[in-house]
């Protein structure tokens, strides 16, 4: 298959993002696998400096970045994205303002209810939109470049090598009269000009990487169980080596206890490689599970974000302590769930104001009229909502480029640094070793 | 409290087309074993959940009860009549209307080209049951009101597209009520929702309860549903039942590990802590063509010893109404602990 030639070819000298270049660097990625190591509940698959040792090594590309990217830029940076769609009645705001940021190595969770924009948001970065879509304003800077004004073909350089997705639906997503090994090294060959053969060897390793013997590559999808599809889907994700992993959903149709193992995997895969995810899901459990840090959505916008031990055990969204209560929870009390009356908005006429308010059980009359600004509190949790305004609590108001300025590097909080507990809200009984705080604003 | 649906030795086995090639080697017929020997009885009024993976028979249990599948053997009583021996169109809508079922997927369950009204309508004409168009009428809005698509004769005359997908299986839910049944089968019925939207529904199915004096055969693979509506929970695998007893009892105090293990790794909105133990079992519930012998659970069990991979445990009683089928408590012996991880167990990758 004849591929137009990238903006910047596969020819490019290699050129190495240079992780081991400032010595600090390596002490927060030692650091932060030990955190991560202890994370995972039973024996610890990895610990100590070896293992760390080789997630440095790991953690190296073994790709040129992109020629136009910066070595010192942030991974990723999502500043005030605007995606609409056009339908004949009108635009659809489905991601209206949206501002985030995702560190190296990082697991970032959008949840949300559907409709919410997640899935709308993900499919921007990656640039596979419906053709009815537009990203209106905006920008998505990946090592520093900004991918939306980019072209289909000018995007090929990035999709797929620097970001990847996982559908949820693995028996929809893969084609059904191809051997799964062909399909895995189909990218290698298009994207990374590898010749045939070495491209159905790589796709056994990767096989292999994500559990499934190598010369199940010979398979047909159908004649894989569920669990076994969702994981030649990750491989296949894998192929090129990407910088960022998307998962759309990628355990909501299959069973708990599949699910637990395609999460574990996921975790090892993160630790093992230097992935960076992005994990979508209505599902609030995958996030707690797998996720450094949350962005709860809410009709288009950003409801509240943060480190997810923070989120999850003191939320200050009316709409996430409503989701977090409305989930049916086997290790708390039995009756206690709660539900959200109504039923988000139509996005083409979004209700003024604050865009939860008709559902809020908090609301007040400046609900109804002001858009709540983003306010940042000193524990890192960005929340839009006219409870927690800036100036309380020690909040400050931020904008898109403070969000993307925030947290340059990734940051280890010390146990002895830890924030005073915020007015009003109960300390946080932060786990033994803080999550790693690639979250933590930086200020 | 008495029972309504009792099933005792309910056996469905699934033939396996034979090529020609087994015809000429004369090799014995193959079957899947879907539900392989479960006795279990749904009382009068409760809420009965019957938790598995895909794979397990829960479906094909519900499917049974409801006389959409043909069991192969054992006996499928209704409040003290034999149903599986109903014949005919008069007996089979008879059994039909105090016994309705919700289907998983309310997108597909509604027909795109149908109002919600015509929907819900369908069964009063098929029965007969509306004596003229103004009792039908009413019965379709009452059931409409009672499903909580309020106000009902603004639903009426929507066409499925309209609605969001909670709102869908309200449809689906007034369209089972409007025969006033007395045994629901919901067929894992908020699977296909948010989470958000699944409390409300599951509530409205309490409630109806309630008020109609429903009983409920609650099909689904997540534990922590089950737990949140169910009075009882019955957990298969395999075809067969591992555990059942009163919920709380099952998933605070599990006496088989498969049951244990299935709350291990119930999902939960809490960042994980070091006190939280999960025992992840390696690889898929077995092919139910292939069932492994003795306990049909041993080669992914974390603690399985020499006499479960021959004799096949039967239900033992572990005291207050709970029994589990397992050797380890046999006797009333506890459960050992699990390991946190199973791993390498050659279920992967062999089909």
């Amino acid at each position: 298959m004849n591929m137009p030639l990238d903006e910047d070819g596969l020819s490019d000298v290699i050129r190495r993002r240079e992780y081991d270049e400032a010595a600090e660097d390596e002490a927060v990625l030692l650091q932060r696998e030990l955190a991560v190591g202890d994370r995972t509940t039973g024996p610890a698959e990895v610990a100590g400096e070896a293992a760390a040792a080789s997630l440095i090594a790991r953690g190296r590309r073994q790709w040129p970045l992109p020629k136009l990217a910066d070595p010192t830029a942030p991974l990723l940076v999502v500043r005030d994205l605007r995606t609409w769609f056009k339908l004949e009645t009108g635009w659809v705001k489905a991601v209206d303002g949206v501002s985030f940021r995702l560190n190296d190595g990082e697991a970032l969770g959008l949840a949300g209810e559907s409709g919410c924009g997640k899935t709308t948001t993900a499919l921007s970065l990656i640039g596979l939109l419906p053709s009815n879509a537009r990203v209106k304003s905006g920008s998505i800077e990946l090592f520093g470049i900004d991918l939306v004004p980019k072209s289909e073909n000018a995007l090929r350089r990035y999709r797929w090598r620097e970001i990847s997705i996982v559908f949820q639906g693995a028996m929809n997503a893969l084609n059904p009269v191809r051997r799964i090994g062909e399909q895995i090294a189909e990218p290698i060959e298009i994207r990374l000009g590898q010749p045939k053969d070495r491209a159905l060897k790589r796709a056994g390793e990767l096989l292999e990487l994500v559990g499934i013997p190598a010369k199940r590559a010979q398979a047909y999808p159908h004649e894989l169980s569920g669990g076994m599809r969702q994981r030649a889907m990750i491989a296949m994700a894998l192929a090129c080596d990407p910088a960022i992993v998307i998962g759309d959903e990628p355990t909501t149709a299959l069973d708990v206890m599949v699910q637990a193992q395609i999460l574990q995997l996921l975790e090892r895969l993160r630790r093992e490689l230097g992935l960076s995810l992005v994990l979508i899901t209505h599902d609030l459990s995958v996030i707690a599970e797998t996720c450094d840090r949350t962005l709860i959505m809410y009709a288009g916008k950003v409801a509240e974000e943060g480190p997810v031990a923070r989120i999850f055990t003191a939320p200050r969204h009316p709409y996430t302590q409503k989701l977090l209560a409305a989930f049916p929870n086997i290790h708390a009390d039995r009756r206690s769930l709660d539900t959200i009356p109504g039923s988000p908005p139509d996005l083409r006429k979004p209700p003024p104001g604050c865009r939860f308010h008709p559902r809020c059980p908090f609301v007040m009359d400046v609900c109804r009229e002001v858009e709540p600004p983003e306010a940042l509190f000193p524990d890192g949790v960005r929340v839009a909502c006219h409870l927690h305004p800036p100036g309380r609590d020690g909040a400050v108001a931020v904008g898109p480029d403070e969000v993307a300025a925030r947290g340059g590097r990734i940051e280890i909080a010390q146990p002895s640094a830890a924030e005073a507990p915020v007015a009003g809200h109960p300390a946080v009984p932060s786990p033994p070793p803080a999550p790693p705080a690639s979250g933590q604003a930086s200020s | 409290m008495t029972d309504l649906v009792r099933l005792e030795g309910l056996e469905v086995h699934f033939p396996i087309r034979s090529g020609l090639i087994d015809i000429l080697a004369r090799r014995p017929r193959a079957y899947i074993r879907a539900v392989d020997g479960i006795d279990l009885a749904i009382r009068q009024g409760e809420v009965l959940a019957l938790v598995g993976e895909s794979g397990s028979g829960k479906t094909t249990t519900g499917r049974v009860i409801v006389k959409l599948t043909r069991q192969t053997g054992g006996t499928v009583a209704f409040d003290g009549q034999d149903v599986t021996k109903l014949w005919g169109v008069k007996a089979l809508r008879e059994y039909r209307r105090r016994v309705q079922l919700i289907f998983q997927d309310p997108y597909e369950t509604l027909n795109p080209k149908q109002t919600i009204h015509d929907f819900v309508a369908a069964p009063l004409e098929v029965h007969g049951i509306a004596k003229g168009i103004a009792d039908k009428e009413e019965r379709v809005l009452a059931a409409l009101d009672a499903a909580g698509l309020r106000p009902a004769s603004d639903f009426a005359f929507r066409y499925p597209h309209e609605l969001s997908g909670g709102q869908r299986q309200r449809v689906v839910i007034a369209g089972a009520l409007v025969m006033n049944p007395e045994l629901v089968v919901a067929d894992e019925p908020v699977s296909m929702l948010d989470v958000s939207i699944r409390t409300e529904l599951l509530r409205l199915m309490l409630d109806l309860r309630a008020e109609r004096n429903l009983t409920y055969l609650f099909i689904t693979h997540d534990l922590s549903l089950a737990w949140v509506i169910a009075d009882r929970v019955a957990v298969m695998y395999l075809g067969k039942i591992m555990e059942i007893g009163p919920a709380d009892q099952v998933i605070r105090s599990p006496h088989h590990p498969y049951t244990k293990a299935l709350v291990s790794v119930s999902p939960t909105p809490e960042p994980p802590t070091g006190e939280m133990k999960r025992t992840i079992l390696a690889g898929e519930t077995p092919d139910a063509a292939r069932i492994p012998p003795g306990c049909r659970f041993h080669p992914r069990c974390p603690v399985a010893f020499d006499r479960c991979r021959v004799e096949q445990p039967p239900l033992f009683d572990v005291g207050n109404e709970q029994s589990a089928a397992c050797w380890l408590v046999e006797g009333g012996g506890a459960l050992p602990e699990l390991p946190s991880q199973v791993v390498a167990t050659p279920t992967i990758g062999v089909e």
